[in-house]
Order: C-alpha cells, then sequence, then structure tokens
C-alpha cells in the first residue's frame, strides 16, 4: 500500500482531464441558459422540492442567475487552471448548490459532476499546463501521485459498474425493459427505424448495454484493450445521445473516458495544442514531481478513503428497505441507476378538515409540469407535496387539514396502479429515511439488483 | 488484444450469471410485457396520422364547417331581422353548430393548438356581466383571456336563450330595447370573431399545408404529431369533458358544492347531456380510429397500441380493451341521466358523480397507461432527462 501511495505518474491525463471537463461544464451552463432553463427550472416555479437534510439550500429568485455565472466563470478558470484552488472550490459550491434546490431536475450525470468537482479540489490539476504553473513557475510539475490520478479512474469505474449492476434485473435482462417500450417510438428513422418493432432488438440492446457497463472500466483500463474499449465508448454513448434526450450527459462521459490513456497520448495532445497557442514546449518539460505536506496528503488520503467507502457502500443502502426498490424508490437515487424505469403516473389530491371544507388540488397551480411528473411517481415529493398542500391550506381557513391522494403510477408496461394507500393522511406523516409504510405494495417481482 | 477483450466479456458473463442465479430469479411470474412480434403495419405512425388527418380530423372540421356556416347565415338574418321564427331558426342551427363542434374540440393540434381555437368557442361560463358591459361600450378585445368566456358559443347561448323566459322577451331585446341596436351589433361581432378564428385554423389544414406538417412529423417527441395529439386529446378528456362538463358543475371536484350555472349551456338547459355525450363519443371513436365518412376503423391509437402489445400482463387483455370497457362504462352512467344536466346535479347528484368516477377511470388509463405504452410524455417539458 505504501509502495502504491509513493508511486508517481505524469501530470498530463490530469491537466487535459481539467481542461475538457472545465470547458464541457462550462458549455453546459451556457447551453443551460441559452434555453430558458435557468427561469423555467429555478426562478418560475412556485415551489421546490429540496433533499432530505438539504432543506436549507433555497432558491435564490433572480440571483440564480448570479450562481449560474459564478459557476460558469469557476469552470472556465478550472478549464484553464486559472486560481485553481479557489475556483474548484467554487465550481463544487456552485454547481452542487445548483442541483440541490429542486429534487425533480435531479439526474445522475448532476451528481457525478457534483462528485468530480469535489475531488478535484483536493486533486493538484493545476500544476501542469494551466495559468497557474505558468504564472508562478514554482507549481509547475510534470509528475503527481498516481492514486491522485487513480481516484478519479475509480470514480469512473464506480459509476460503470454500478449503472451495470443496477442492469442486472429481470425487467431488463429478460423483458428488455423499458427499452421494448422506447426504442419504437423511433421506428421512423431511416434505415434502422424497422427494426425497433422487433421484440429480440430491444433485448440486444438490454445485454449489451449491461456488459458494456460492467467491462468497459475494466477494458479501458487495460492498454491492450483500451483502443477498442474507446470506440465502445463512442459508440455506445454516441447511440444513447441519438436516440434519448439525455443532454450532455453522453458528451461528458466520451470526454470523461479520455482519463484512462497513457501519458504520452495526452502529452501528445497537450503538444499539439501547446503549438496551436505557440507555447514553448519547454513549458511542457518539468521534472518536478508535485507534493502536497506530508500532513495535508494523509489528511486528503483518509478523505478520499472515507469517499469511496461511502461510493461503495451508499448505493446498497436499498436493501434496508423493505418492497420493490423501482416502486418505492427508497435508496434509488445517488446510486447510479440510469434509464432503468418507464415510470409514469398521475397523482389527484384532495384536501378536507373537520369544518367542511373539501377541495381537489389543480397540481398546475402549484407545480410545473416537469414537477408534476417528477412528482407523481416518487413517494417522498408525493409527500412534500402533500405538506405543501398542508401549509398552504391551513393558511387558507383550513383546520388542521387531511391530505389525501389518488395515484395512479405505470411501471415499465405493467399496468397502473395506486402507488399511495389512499386512505393515508399525508398531513400527518414525516418524511425520514427509514420505510415508508404507506406505500402500497408492488404485488410483482423484479428480480436482481 | 481482441482475445484478452473475449476474456473479459467471458468474465462478465459468467459473473452476471452467478449473479443471476443468486437472486434466485424464478420463471413463473407473468411476464410484464407482450411477447409477440410488434405488427409493422400498426406501429406506422405515418399510416396511422394519415387516417386520423384524412378521415377524422379534416373531414370533421368540414363537417362542422356546415354546420357553423348555417349558424352564422342564420345569425345574419336574425340579425337583419329579428323575429320570433329568425330566432328560433338561429337557436336550432346554434344547437346543431355546437352539438359538432363537440367533435372537433378534441383536435388540439396543428394550428387549433397554435390559435388556441377552444379559448375562442368554448369557454363557459359564459360572463354575462362582461358580455354586458361590451355591449353597452360597443366595443372590447376579443383577444385576451378575460374575453374568452365573453365569445363563442357559451355567450351565443345568453344571447339567444338567456335574455328572457320567453321568445317574445328575447326578440324584444333585439327590437325594442334601447341598445337593441348595439346588441345586434354585439351578435355580429361574435360570430364574425368565430368565423375568423376557425377560418385561421380550417384554411390551414385544407390548403395551407398543415395535413403534410402533420403526418410527416412522425417522431414521437413533443414537437411532433403524434405526442402533440395524445396529450391534446388526454388533456381535452380530462380537464373540458370529465371537469368541466361534470367534475366542476356536480361539485364532485369542488367541496361538494353543486354549482348549476357551470353547466355547458346553461341558458338551453337541455342540451347539456347530448353535449356531454356527443364529446364523449367523439373521443371513443377517435381511440379506436373509427372514419368520420365511413365509419369503418382504421389505424388509430388502437391499432397502435396493438402493435406495442399494450396489455395487463396478470390477465392478458389488451390494454385497448381494457380502455375500450371503461368507455362503455362511462356511456352507461351518462345513458343513465336526463337532457337537463343542470337539473340533473342537484336532483339526481349522484349519477352525475358516478359518471364523473367512471370518467376518472378513464383519464387515468388515457393519461397513463396508454402514454407510458407509446413512450409519450404526458406533461412534457424540454428538459433533459436520464
Amino acid at each position: 500500500m505504501q509502495h502504491y501511495f509513493r508511486k508517481t505518474t505524469s501530470a498530463a491525463p490530469l491537466a487535459v482531464f481539467r481542461l475538457l471537463f472545465g470547458l464541457m461544464l462550462f458549455g453546459s451552463i451556457v447551453r443551460f441558459w441559452g434555453k430558458g432553463w435557468i427561469a423555467e427550472l429555478y426562478i418560475q416555479p412556485r415551489f421546490f422540492f429540496p433533499f432530505y437534510g438539504f432543506e436549507f439550500v433555497e432558491p435564490l429568485g433572480q440571483y440564480t442567475y448570479l450562481l449560474f455565472a459564478v459557476c460558469g466563470i469557476s469552470a472556465l478558470l478550472v478549464a484553464v487552471g486559472l486560481f485553481y484552488r479557489a475556483a474548484s472550490v467554487l465550481l463544487f459550491l456552485s454547481f452542487t448548490y445548483i442541483e440541490l434546490i429542486d429534487k425533480s431536475t435531479y439526474l445522475n450525470h448532476y451528481y457525478f459532476t457534483s462528485m468530480v468537482c469535489l475531488l478535484l479540489i483536493f486533486l493538484p490539476a493545476h500544476a501542469y499546463f494551466s495559468v497557474d504553473a505558468y504564472r508562478r513557475p514554482y507549481l509547475r510539475a510534470g509528475q503527481i501521485p498516481a492514486w491522485q490520478l487513480d481516484s478519479l479512474k475509480l470514480l469512473v469505474a464506480i459509476l460503470y459498474v454500478f449503472a451495470g449492476l443496477a442492469k442486472v434485473n429481470s425487467d431488463w435482462l429478460l423483458h428488455g425493459l423499458p427499452l421494448r417500450i422506447w426504442l419504437p417510438a423511433h421506428n421512423d428513422v431511416p434505415l434502422v427505424g424497422f427494426l425497433f418493432n422487433y421484440p429480440w432488438v430491444p433485448l440486444v440492446f438490454s445485454w449489451f448495454g449491461c456488459l458494456y457497463d460492467l467491462s468497459i472500466p475494466f477494458l479501458l483500463w487495460n492498454g491492450k484493450t483500451r483502443p477498442w474499449a474507446y470506440a465502445a465508448v463512442v459508440v455506445f454513448h454516441g447511440l444513447t445521445a441519438w436516440l434519448f434526450p439525455i443532454g450532455m450527459f453522453p458528451y461528458i462521459m466520451i470526454v470523461t473516458a479520455l482519463i484512462f490513456f497513457s501519458a504520452p497520448f495526452h502529452l501528445a495532445l497537450l503538444r499539439a495544442i501547446s503549438q496551436r497557442l505557440s507555447i514553448p514546449t519547454t513549458f511542457l518539460i518539468s521534472q518536478r514531481t508535485y507534493t502536497y505536506p506530508p500532513l495535508i496528503t494523509s489528511a486528503i488520503q483518509v478523505t478520499f478513503v472515507i469517499f469511496f467507502v461511502f461510493q461503495l457502500l451508499f448505493p446498497f443502502r436499498y436493501l434496508l428497505y423493505p418492497g420493490e426498490l423501482f416502486w418505492t424508490e427508497q435508496g434509488y437515487r445517488f446510486s447510479w441507476r440510469v434509464m432503468l424505469m418507464e415510470k409514469a403516473g398521475y397523482a389527484q389530491f384532495t384536501v378536507k378538515d373537520q369544518l367542511g371544507h373539501r377541495t381537489i388540488v389543480n397540481n398546475t397551480e402549484f407545480l410545473t409540469p416537469l414537477q408534476e411528473k417528477m412528482m407523481a411517481t416518487q413517494p417522498d415529493m408525493l409527500l412534500q407535496y402533500a405538506h405543501l398542500l398542508r401549509d398552504y391550506y391551513s393558511k387558507r381557513g383550513f383546520q388542521h387539514p387531511a391530505v389525501y391522494v389518488d395515484s395512479y403510477v405505470a411501471l415499465n408496461g405493467r399496468l397502473g396502479k395506486p402507488l399511495i394507500n389512499p386512505a393515508t393522511n399525508l398531513a400527518d406523516k414525516q418524511d425520514s429515511f427509514t420505510h415508508k409504510a404507506w406505500i402500497t405494495p408492488f404485488n410483482d417481482n423484479i428480480y436482481g439488483f | 488484444m481482441i482475445n484478452s477483450k473475449w476474456k473479459q466479456i467471458g468474465f462478465i458473463c459468467a459473473f452476471v450469471s452467478a449473479l443471476w442465479a443468486c437472486s434466485g430469479s424464478s420463471s413463473d411470474t407473468p411476464t410484464p410485457t407482450p411477447t409477440t412480434p410488434t405488427d409493422q403495419a400498426g406501429s406506422d405512425r405515418k399510416a396511422m396520422l394519415t387516417n386520423l388527418a384524412d378521415n377524422i380530423i379534416v373531414p370533421s372540421y368540414t363537417n362542422f364547417k356546415a354546420k357553423f356556416d348555417v349558424m352564422l347565415a342564420k345569425s345574419d338574418a336574425f340579425a337583419a331581422k329579428p323575429d320570433n321564427a329568425s330566432l328560433t331558426a338561429l337557436r336550432q342551427a346554434w344547437v346543431d353548430a355546437y352539438t359538432d363542434w363537440q367533435k372537433v374540440e378534441l383536435f388540439d393540434v396543428g394550428p387549433a393548438e397554435q390559435y388556441t381555437l377552444r379559448n375562442f368557442f368554448n369557454i363557459y361560463p359564459a360572463n354575462v356581466t362582461g358580455i354586458e358591459e361590451y355591449i353597452s361600450a360597443g366595443s372590447g378585445t376579443f383577444d385576451v383571456p378575460l374575453s374568452y368566456p365573453k365569445q363563442g358559443f357559451p355567450a351565443l347561448d345568453y344571447l339567444i336563450n338567456g335574455l328572457g323566459t320567453t321568445d317574445d322577451a328575447i326578440v324584444a331585446r333585439y327590437t325594442t330595447a334601447a341598445d337593441a341596436a348595439k346588441r345586434i351589433a354585439y351578435l355580429k361581432r361574435l360570430t364574425s370573431q368565430m368565423n375568423t378564428q376557425f377560418t385561421t385554423v380550417y384554411t390551414a389544414w385544407t390548403t395551407g399545408g398543415y395535413r403534410d406538417t402533420f403526418i410527416n412529423c412522425t417522431a414521437l417527441n413533443a414537437g411532433c404529431s403524434t405526442s402533440k395529439l395524445v396529450n391534446g386529446y388526454v388533456l381535452n378528456y380530462e380537464r373540458y369533458i370529465r371537469s368541466g362538463k361534470l367534475g366542476i358543475p356536480s361539485g364532485a371536484m369542488t367541496n361538494g358544492t353543486v354549482a348549476t350555472d357551470k353547466i355547458e349551456a346553461y341558458y338551453k338547459k337541455d342540451l347539456s347531456l347530448t353535449l356531454a355525450k356527443t364529446a364523449h363519443q367523439a373521443s371513443v371513436d377517435f381511440f379506436n380510429g373509427k372514419s368520420v365518412k365511413t365509419g369503418q376503423e382504421g389505424p388509430g391509437l388502437k391499432t397502435y397500441l396493438n402493435s406495442l402489445g399494450a396489455k395487463d400482463s396478470s390477465t392478458g387483455t389488451s390494454l385497448v380493451d381494457i380502455i375500450n370497457k371503461q368507455f362503455e362504462a362511462v356511456n352507461q352512467q351518462l345513458n343513465a341521466l336526463k337532457p337537463n344536466l343542470a337539473d340533473e346535479v342537484k336532483t339526481n347528484n349522484a349519477a352525475v358523480v358516478l359518471a364523473y368516477t367512471q370518467m376518472q377511470k378513464a383519464v387515468r388509463m388515457l393519461k397513463v397507461d396508454m402514454t407510458t405504452a407509446m413512450s409519450i410524455t404526458i406533461t412534457y417539458t424540454d428538459n433533459d432527462g436520464d
């Protein structure tokens, strides 16, 4: 172990990653801004769904633009490696804050981005080919401790393997679900569209996707298989980008996978960039190894160990809950479960009190279409919304309003049925990490992870 | 190089199989999805859209236009010479046009969606105070949301059925009353406004090229025909049939407070059930792809769902049959009602609520089961997913 921690590696891969990841994030922010999503998702909604334990994260109104500006600028600063430490801290904080505002915008790749930003704070990604290293030559280092680069690779590997494990279930592997529902939607594309009507095609896609996720980190890590593996990365993520509305995720992964490439590859890349920008190639030469003071090194190592133990255990927390994970979604988020479900729902709330007040809630008065869609299928959000309604109506003359929901949810092509016990007064129920007994049983089995 | 990759894959396969064995999968669980091959013809969205456009949407608009044109002519005749005969003729033409309107309101796609045709035709209850203000002012915009309940069929209902208890009394408002001229002017503004709005939509479909745009936009994303059509269809069923015609007036959706004044065609009284039934049947026929011209079923939501093999995995019943059975249950409840829903919500409220409840069940099937099987997002927002 001590031997491993003493190993060093070229600083080039981390520098390239910093550059590309920063630019990618900057691009994402610009895209998000350009599409008007800042207002649509973070300013216009009347109510938000904070994460359990993060209720202090509040929307910032018009200042949300400022938050995004901070995020975008720090992404750019990280990319070029200027004021790197401060920029990486700001980037992590601002990006994470944005993602914590509203659960309905939760995406696994945002979580991934957040976690990468967190790691970047502790990594010397500015030691090489950065403005910081240019301005302060004493920072410049051609070598960094190998474990620091490996930690990023490990995070990527964890993402893929867990995403793959999550696909090891009977709906995915035996029934080709939900791809069997999603692929026919593309049966009108030229040349290959007709294929999507055949039931075996989604099964092939499912198995390929599962094996891809489970094996790709190892194939990327291994120098011999790497070029093929990378070609697979490009094809796989290209295909998902083409077929599904998953935004920047495929591109982020295509760029991130470059981190597995060798030092000579990255050095060649940086040399090419340097030539283009007329930067003297001497800038790329440094024999120094970047080192933190011993105490800080130890502190970072301990932090990283804790971080990765958490990363390895947290996705398994669902085992602590009874019931079908896809149905209850207890322990579903932050576990790299991607594209596993076609879940649609409908939730009609009734608020009443003992004085005889009674009303059926029009969800569009309170929620955006996206929020309503997310809320209708996720029990914790149904509860949050019920509490919101309770508080809203108690301010409007209802005395201790009771809130009931008539919910109807369809999962992976099964006929819809109530997700929540309609006799449960949700106004009384508290959210917690314990099992939500008021979720109706799934009464079907999905085997596997 | 290749060798080692296959070794890896082999290892992973073994690993997966091992996990599989451990997870204890048994084979006697019901299959949640169809095992039958997808029917290529039924899943052809272009054929479906073509049938829907050529045999349902455009002919429905044409049928409506015929009735609507008669109503416009009768309205002009009444305005030129208001008397009991011209009033009766206008009223009958209004009934016919309003009834046929129920067969086109569900097409909330393309020009109808773009120009929000419904807003100019059927937002009720009519705002009587607002209408009278517009009449005495002799002007007033028809283009803002506040003005929607001052126009369309509900406003006409008030103007030809709601101004007096007898025809004589109503005609007097257009002949001897002090504001008779202004009232006639308003009637004319109203009908010409409706005509303008409808002509825009109708022309877009018939000669404006929208029909081709419609059938060629075959993708299933939020911007294309199938998705917009289904969204508009489900929205119409949920909000404008279930809630508007029954749920709100019966009090089923509000405090239990009966609101007779919120009945469609409130002043005509005995037309409301006919309108509700017509609208419901139009939704059923549309679902089944039934041609307005021949009565034959063609490619539509029904054939599309069947081609996807959508069914209840536990019983094997197809989703199409489940939905049609539910439509039938709604029809039974509607058939049990008397023509005047304003009376029914007061004296026979439970029966109206029953019809509402059956519709509510149909809403869930259309909004959740149907759309999820078709992979259509019902309340879409232009955002990423993962």
